[in-house]
């Protein structure tokens, strides 16, 4: 009877498992056929990946934003790497003859990132619905407007910073691009607040929004790729070159406010004066050395004006720029002389201390100094026309990061606190009027002097 | 997982086959014992793997299936997003849903209490007088509305009734005089009160207080008077506490369609009450107005800024009339509401605009001013691509063609560096002093009131000496002294393009909106083309301003100006007068002759180089101040200048309201 019974038991499990088992590959089927019914019929005779989850998410999103005029474009580093390897190809592709295999929105990944202006965003709301009725599941990740941020008495509708729509597995990374003064454009960080859902899709993989960027505007080109059109950064090039380089570092403008409460500001008409001076030269230079494509950060008291204080410092009297000398080019004392900048003095040489200072109206001056890089720090060198002593400042290694001062994009030691604390020690917040720069600065060393037989080479003055 | 219900189903199905199959196997097993065990082995076997591939069936399938059943969740989320954003039901609200309200009536002090929490408490002297209303929402207990009706001065009624009859049926209505509040209550205003169910309302005496709570159009919930004994004297200070029991969140809302717009109207309908027809049961008044897009719009990415205090109804108003402007593009407009007001941003939220609050700096004047600087700079960080900015204020309404009228002219002070502003506001043009929506000026104030920026004179010029907040100046007036203006001219319109409403604010009050403001022409033309706009630059205007000149015919100077009849009664004419002006500041004739015109005579607006001009029945007239004009060498020597003399001192002072 015993054995009976086992044998029932075992029959009885291994039939319902097998019902189980039908009912589930049946399921399956029937799920798989009616969610992508569509593409996986079309796709069945000579195309290769359409039925990919990536391709269709990123079809139904473009079909979603083309509907609704929302001028997205494509700027997925992966995607754009690969367009613009087989460009030509691309471009050759018209929309008729109908490709094959699906070659670029079908590698597997988690995401595909598109990007919009937001000014030219005309229906947000309706949008956010059209979207979850077409079965994305959207998450919006807002913050508070860092144009608005200066102003501490101003407090505003917050704005999107990123949309992240699901569909199935695959993803819509939407990065929302804001223009900022200085003819830019900027994107958020991507923060997840406390009630987010951290597994709605790997946070980790995103290409943007792990700190906030800014971009030059591109302008867009239509193309088609695996079928669907699409707008891209007209020089793919140009935009993926920038995103490693792309980190933007806002102005401490809580700190300037609070600096400003501590130290009244400035408002005498001289020092109004050499602000507007100043902040129009530093913009013809930021113009002249982005014609040339010379990268540049701000430095010095430039440099702590922007992070003490979030303005021009007036009794500073000069601007400052860091340039490293493998960027140097032979043009750039011509450049600025079209500028209407005449060369002022240039101290060193290409291969040591390299220093240019410059001219500007109305009494303000320009000084560039050359960064020349050592295995564990980098350093800046100094001349002494008169003696042909050299100096030589010694800063820690630093990468650059955007920032915007002045109405104007510029770049800026990301590692600022170390950078300023190097040339001007700890106590950089309290305002010094009496500088010396051959003795003040804490990372001045001296370095010799230059030989006489070289002085009319490394010494020049104008 | 409704998905998984069809297994039931399979199920008997299953077991049906069971029974037969079962019978064969028992059958053969018990005859071939090596079979069996070798069935056994492979059922086993056969359980493995059906377990396996089981499990990765459901690891493939579990995304699905939640794919599946999370379609149905994002109509949840919003509603839950919807219930976040109502306002917190109150404590009464719970199981009881009764609300205990108390009200207090006296002479010098009222107030209201719901649940305990004081919504209304006026003790201020000499202040808040008349009859006090709230308005509750009679689900939430919400205060929706809050105004004061001063009906011991006279029209107050009249706003009172009004009011009352916008609140929509069903309200908590809570009414309590302060002071006094029936020397200008008419029959009108009793009769509503009337119909309310009050019973003291409608027969309230001199000094009496009142304290009144009942729901509109249904029941008294409670109410009490005293009479006043003597005219000397106040009534009692009365004290009701009365139970309001509160209906379901259903019974209060309307039942619009589900639409964005109804989204929007229904949050705003459920928070605020006074605004009419917007919240409508039956057929509420458009939120979106969609006019006709302005072909070839030359302002169609200019921001606009609105400065906005707390008015939400002065802004509601001014927002319809902007939005109803041809041209005009919602994303450009941005709200500057000066202070952390809830009922303002509820009203740009309604219309679905960008909002900005401004934490007040400062006081009075000096306080418009920092929140001018900072509306300012922000919408010009907000848009950073803009070299203009529109600057309106909440009390005006806009013109259908305001901004086909900036369109046409923007290219002026893109070209003409000579000029300071556009604005749509011109200060002397009034019904009887306006003709021409066609026709353009240049002046050398600035009006304001609805006026174009450049970003280039913010930002070079007015943002860095701004005045700081400790200096209480007025914005505009700074902006119009020479330091700023530095000689140049401001264009306008002969008639305006802007419209100021406002009875209450800062410079403001009924008599001196009814003497300067009230019968000021405002164009209702849509679509005007503007007259030779290019004519309107700094040497182009003066070879017009010649040809006018030698065009015009002199008036006779032996008739006083303030008559009428100085004027002849023609139409389409060009008249011209010269009045006496010495030096270019003096503008004593001026002062006097534009009192008698009534038009704006506080100080001097609408000169150009000596010269004003204006219409009068219907004819451009002219008037040239001699010698300080430079066309004073058109007069014709036989003509003495007109001169008017300002009136004795002890006459004078702001009084233009005296003439009106």
């Amino acid at each position: 009877m015993s054995r009976i019974s086992k044998n029932v038991i075992l029959v009885l499990l291994t039939l319902t498992s097998s019902a189980f088992l039908l009912f589930q590959l049946y399921y399956y089927k029937h799920y798989l056929s009616t969610k992508n019914g569509s593409g996986l019929s079309k796709s069945k005779g000579s195309q290769i990946g359409f039925d990919r989850t990536q391709w269709r998410a990123v079809k139904k999103f473009i079909m979603l934003t083309s509907s609704q005029n929302v001028p997205v474009f494509l700027i997925d580093p992966l995607i754009l790497e690969l367009i613009n390897k087989n460009f030509e190809q691309v471009k050759n592709t018209s929309h008729a003859s109908s490709t094959s295999e699906c070659k670029f929105f079908c590698v597997p990944r988690d995401f595909t990132t598109f990007a919009l202006q937001y000014q030219l965003w005309k229906n947000e709301e309706g949008w956010f619905r059209i979207a979850e009725n077409m079965g994305f599941q959207c998450l919006k990740i807002e913050s508070k407007d860092p144009r608005l941020d200066w102003i501490d008495s101003l407090s505003g509708t917050e704005i999107p910073l990123h949309y992240i729509c699901k569909l199935a597995s695959h993803a819509i990374h939407l990065v929302v691009f804001h223009e900022r003064s200085g003819n830019y454009l900027w994107h958020g960080h991507l923060r997840l607040k406390g009630h987010i859902d951290r597994k709605f899709v790997p946070f980790r993989k995103l290409q943007f929004g792990r700190y906030p960027g800014a971009f030059d505007r591109p302008e867009l080109q239509q193309i088609t790729v695996d079928g669907l059109d699409v707008l891209i950064p007209k020089d793919p090039m140009h935009f993926l070159e920038e995103i490693p380089h792309s980190r933007f570092i806002e102005c401490r403008y809580k700190e300037a406010r609070a600096f400003f409460q501590q130290y009244l500001d400035d408002n005498t008409v001289e020092a109004m004066t050499f602000r507007k001076h100043a902040k129009e030269l530093l913009q013809l230079a930021a113009k002249t050395l982005k014609k040339l494509g010379v990268r540049f950060w701000l430095s010095s008291g430039t440099c702590l004006g922007w992070y003490r204080q979030c303005s021009i410092i007036p009794y500073s009297k000069d601007v400052d720029l860091g340039i490293f000398i493998q960027d140097y080019k032979s043009d750039i004392i011509s450049a600025f002389q079209d500028a209407g900048l005449p060369l002022k003095h240039k101290f060193g040489k290409v291969e040591d201390s390299l220093e240019l200072s410059f001219q500007g109206k109305d009494d303000v001056k320009l000084d560039i100094f050359f960064f020349y890089e050592e295995t564990d720090h980098m350093w800046n060198g100094g001349t002494q026309a008169k003696t042909g002593k050299k100096f030589k400042y010694l800063f820690p290694k630093f990468t650059l990061c955007w920032t915007e001062f002045v109405d104007t994009k510029f770049r800026v030691p990301c590692e600022t606190v170390e950078y300023i604390e190097a040339n001007y020690g700890k106590t950089w917040k309290i305002p010094i009027k009496t500088w010396d720069w051959k003795r003040s600065p804490p990372n001045v060393w001296p370095n010799g002097v230059w030989p006489i037989s070289e002085w009319d080479e490394v010494i020049q003055l104008y | 997982m409704d998905d998984w219900k069809p297994s039931p189903l399979i199920k008997p199905f299953g077991a049906r086959k069971k029974r037969s199959w079962y019978l064969t196997w028992k059958y053969k097993l018990t005859n071939q014992r090596a079979l069996r065990r070798f069935c056994q082995t492979g059922a086993v076997l056969f359980l493995l793997v059906t377990v396996i591939v089981n499990i990765k069936l459901i690891l493939d399938t579990r995304r699905a299936i939640s794919e599946a059943s999370e379609d149905l969740e994002p109509e949840q989320d919003y509603d839950d997003a919807l219930g976040r954003l109502e306002p917190p039901r109150r404590r009464g609200s719970g199981p009881r849903r009764v609300l205990d309200v108390e009200v207090y009536s006296s002479r010098s002090k009222v107030y209201v209490a719901v649940d305990g929490t004081t919504v209304l408490e006026d003790e201020a002297q000499e202040q808040g007088r008349g009859i006090h209303v709230i308005v509750l929402n009679q689900a939430t207990g919400h205060v929706m509305a809050k105004r004061v009706f001063d009906t011991y001065s006279p029209h107050e009624d009249e706003a009172m009734v009004l009011f009352l009859n916008m609140v929509a049926p069903g309200r908590v209505l809570i009414c309590t005089v302060k002071d006094e509040g029936s020397f200008h209550l008419k029959d009108t205003a009793k009769a509503l009160l009337r119909s309310l169910g009050s019973q003291a309302g409608p027969a309230l005496g001199w000094r009496d207080t009142w304290a009144f709570v009942g729901r509109k159009g249904g029941p008294v919930l409670g109410e009490k008077h005293s009479k006043s004994p003597a005219l000397s004297s106040w009534g009692d200070p009365v004290l009701l506490k009365t139970d309001v029991p509160l209906s379901s969140a259903e019974e209060a809302e309307c039942h619009w369609a589900d639409t964005e717009l109804n989204r929007r109207r229904r949050r705003f309908c459920s928070k605020v009450e006074g605004y009419g027809s917007v919240c409508s049961c039956k057929d509420p008044t458009p939120i979106e107005f969609s006019p006709d897009p302005l072909p070839d719009n030359k302002v169609l990415n200019v921001p606009v800024a609105v400065i906005a205090g707390n008015r939400p109804n002065y802004l509601y108003r001014m927002l319809r009339s902007l939005l109803s402007a041809q041209g005009v593009s919602p994303q450009m407009i941005t709200v500057f509401i000066d202070g952390y007001y809830e009922e303002p941003m509820d009203v740009v939220a309604l219309f679905g605009l960008r909002g900005i609050q401004h934490t007040p700096i400062s006081i009075k004047n000096a306080r418009v001013s920092q929140h001018y600087k900072a509306s300012l700079t922000a919408t010009f960080n907000l848009f950073p691509e803009a070299k203009f900015a529109v600057v309106l204020e909440e009390d005006l309404d806009i013109a259908v063609d305001f901004f086909s009228f900036l369109s046409q002219s923007i290219h002026l002070l893109e070209e003409d560096d000579s000029l300071y502003c556009i604005s749509a506001w011109n200060d002397q043009g009034y019904e009887h002093t306006a003709e021409d929506p066609a026709l353009l000026y240049r002046v050398e104030t600035m009006p304001g009131l609805g006026w174009v920026l450049r970003k280039s004179l913010y930002k070079e010029e007015l943002e860095p000496k701004w005045p700081t907040p400790e200096k209480l100046w007025d914005w505009d007036m700074w902006m119009r002294m020479p330091e700023q203006r530095r000689g140049r001219e401001c264009i306008i319109p002969d008639v305006s393009r802007s419209y100021h409403f406002g009875i209450v604010g800062l410079n403001m009050n009924g008599y001196f909106h009814e003497a300067y403001f009230k019968k000021h022409k405002f164009n209702t033309v849509p679509g005007v083309q503007l007259r030779n706009v290019d004519s309107l630059k700094k040497d182009a205007y003066e070879v017009e301003v010649h040809r006018l000149l030698s065009e015009a015919e002199v008036l006779d100077h032996s008739k006083n100006p303030c008559e009428d009849s100085f004027l002849p009664d023609t139409e389409g004419h060009t008249y011209v007068a010269f009045i006496r002006m010495e030096k270019d500041d003096d503008f004593t004739t001026w002062t006097q002759l534009a009192k008698c015109l009534r038009i704006w005579d506080l100080d001097v607006r609408g000169n150009h180089r000596g010269l004003w001009r204006l219409f009068r029945k219907k004819n451009h007239f002219l008037v040239v101040g001699v010698p300080a004009s430079p066309y004073s060498m058109k007069k014709p020597p036989s003509i003495t200048p007109i001169f008017l003399e300002s009136p004795p001192k002890e006459e004078g002072g702001p009084g233009a309201a005296e003439q009106t």
